[in-house]
């Protein structure tokens, strides 16, 4: 682009003044150029840096100047531009930026890009940088991937209780299920329901229906471990997978869990209403060839609890699938 | 070989300008990485928008996982390259861009878009040469980590329907290094190309 005298001044004014970070290194890292942006934001005036090393003037630069001399350098010999992104690099000088009360990143993140600057025999003679302040995309960025992650969580999980849901327990049981065949563990499933549930609705009403679900999911977690994930299965019906528990483990667990939920009456609205659940365990065995045939297990086990008396634990045994049968 | 979209002569001279640009490309490279640089003889084709996944899958015959960086060229030339990487990736790389031996799952990426920005820029750069033309480039960006083949382009996203797809394949000596570069130019891309390589044989 042929420029007048006029022109010339008036490129370089915009250089100077546009609200991006430009500036000129020649091949021995001496800078050549550094524009207004670069100047108040690096706090190194232009006619102190001008003809400095690059590496010398920023000791900062230090930690990535083997990288950086390195892209440069290619730059010289390729002919060829680059880039950096905040995403995997989130800044190549420590400036500040301008949100210092509501960003919540420490300072600006940049987006570059490097251009050689060729002579008329095509030889590189420059490299020039640009430097965006891309801070507040990468705040949005964030404030996107952590309304992304809090969107995935709620989809996992049970409105009323806010245990997990029966989508995400049937994941995790499949999951569990391949991770136990593949490492010769074992694990455990427990499946709960509360006694005449329809009754609390029934003669109490919903409300009271709500806080007995919540409390029982309450007093249900209390007695179980990190890893061990509750879910609700059902409308009164939860699950439990036990990871790294065989039976008799996960039989101690349950009668912990009826208990919990028998031992004291819920109170809603000052009323005192007793509540009582049936449990059905199963154990990972080798003969089980599908996750599904392990809740199929634990519910007979569940519904032998339930004929037998209700606010009780039974495990599976195979005479109880062979009485259905 | 005749694409359609161009006519023989069309065709002969876009295939010599490209072999010409590689083979170019593959010696700058050689000398930037300064490792011996194994580059295929590049295969050019017209392809249908629903049979680029199906030409890609061919040339590229990966069954496992690949990862993928795209970059945008504009002026004398449109289109945007691709750079399909095997899984083992470009961690042979890693030294010779600068970076420490221990990666971390940042500079992984890092290292992908660096050595994917070099891989277009010498192969498409070296085309526009060619042509005598002085090319802008975009940022590069990942489109596909670790994630099947068939998943890096999916037909309904593509708003073409033809496009000209160049495809070259790297190696490096004594390196597991294997990268794939997909230059792919749409319909006006093409009428774009056409003018040049016209302009071409008019100079010889």
């Amino acid at each position: 682009m042929p420029a007048s005298g006029e022109d010339l001044s008036l490129l370089e004014f915009i250089v100077e003044k546009v609200n991006v970070g430009i500036f000129v290194i020649d091949s021995e890292f001496r800078v050549v150029v550094w524009n207004r942006f670069m100047e108040s934001h690096s706090g190194c005036r232009t006619q102190n840096i001008v003809g400095q090393d690059l590496f010398a003037a920023f000791p900062e630069l230090r930690e990535s100047e083997k990288w950086l001399r390195r892209k440069i350098q290619n730059i010289f010999v390729l002919k060829n531009g680059s880039f950096t992104s905040w995403e995997q690099r989130p800044y190549l000088f420590r400036f500040r930026h301008n949100r210092p009360v509501t960003g919540g990143v420490d300072c600006m993140r940049q987006n570059c890009a490097f251009q050689p600057i060729k002579d008329k025999a095509g030889e590189v003679q420059y490299v020039c940088v640009t430097l965006f302040d891309v801070t507040d995309t990468s705040i949005y960025q964030n404030m996107l991937q952590k309304t992304m992650v809090s969107l995935a969580d709620a989809s996992n999980r049970d409105g009323l209780t806010g245990i997990y849901n029966r989508r995400f327990f049937e994941q995790s049981l499949a999951k569990e299920y391949s991770r136990a065949q593949r490492y010769g563990h074992t694990f455990s499933l427990v499946l709960l329901d509360l006694d005449h549930f329809k009754n609390v609705n029934d003669v109490h009403g919903h409300l009271a229906g709500d806080e007995v679900l919540r409390e029982t999911v309450h007093r249900l977690g209390g007695c179980l471990r990190d890893a061990d994930i509750l879910a609700r299965y059902g409308g009164e019906e939860f699950a439990a997978i036990l990871p790294e528990t065989a039976q008799n483990g996960a039989m101690i667990v349950a009668e912990r869990l009826r208990a919990a939920v028998a031992a004291t009456p819920i109170i809603f609205n000052n009323q005192p209403l007793a509540i009582t659940t049936s449990l059905g365990i199963t154990e990972l065995r080798a003969d089980i060839r599908r996750y599904e045939d392990l809740i199929k297990e634990a519910d007979l086990a569940l519904y032998a609890s339930k004929d037998s008396g209700r606010n009780r634990v039974t495990c599976y045994t195979p005479t109880l699938g062979a009485e259905q049968a | 070989m005749t694409i359609a979209a161009l006519n023989a002569d069309q065709t002969d001279a876009l295939q010599e300008v490209v072999n010409i640009a590689m083979g170019q490309a593959g010696d700058r490279l050689a000398r930037t990485l300064d490792v011996f640089v194994e580059l295929s003889v590049p295969r050019i084709r017209l392809v249908h928008v629903s049979e680029v996944i199906r030409t890609v899958r061919e040339m590229i015959s990966n069954t496992s996982l690949v990862s993928a960086v795209r970059q945008a060229f504009f002026d004398e030339l449109r289109g945007e390259a691709v750079v399909i990487y095997d899984n083992a990736g470009c961690k042979d790389l890693a030294n010779l861009m600068g970076y420490n031996d221990e990666l971390s799952a940042l500079e992984e990426q890092e290292l992908l878009l660096d050595v994917s920005n070099v891989l277009v820029g010498a192969c498409v750069n070296g085309v526009a040469q060619q042509f005598g033309a002085d090319l802008s480039f975009s940022p590069p960006s990942i489109i596909a980590e670790k994630i099947p083949l068939d998943l890096v382009m999916s037909p309904e996203n593509l708003s073409w329907q033809y496009a000209l797809l160049v495809e070259v394949n790297f190696g490096l000596e004594n390196s597991d290094f294997k990268s794939h570069l997909l230059i792919l130019m749409a319909e006006e891309g093409i009428d774009t190309l056409r003018g040049s390589l016209d302009r071409l044989m008019e100079a010889i």
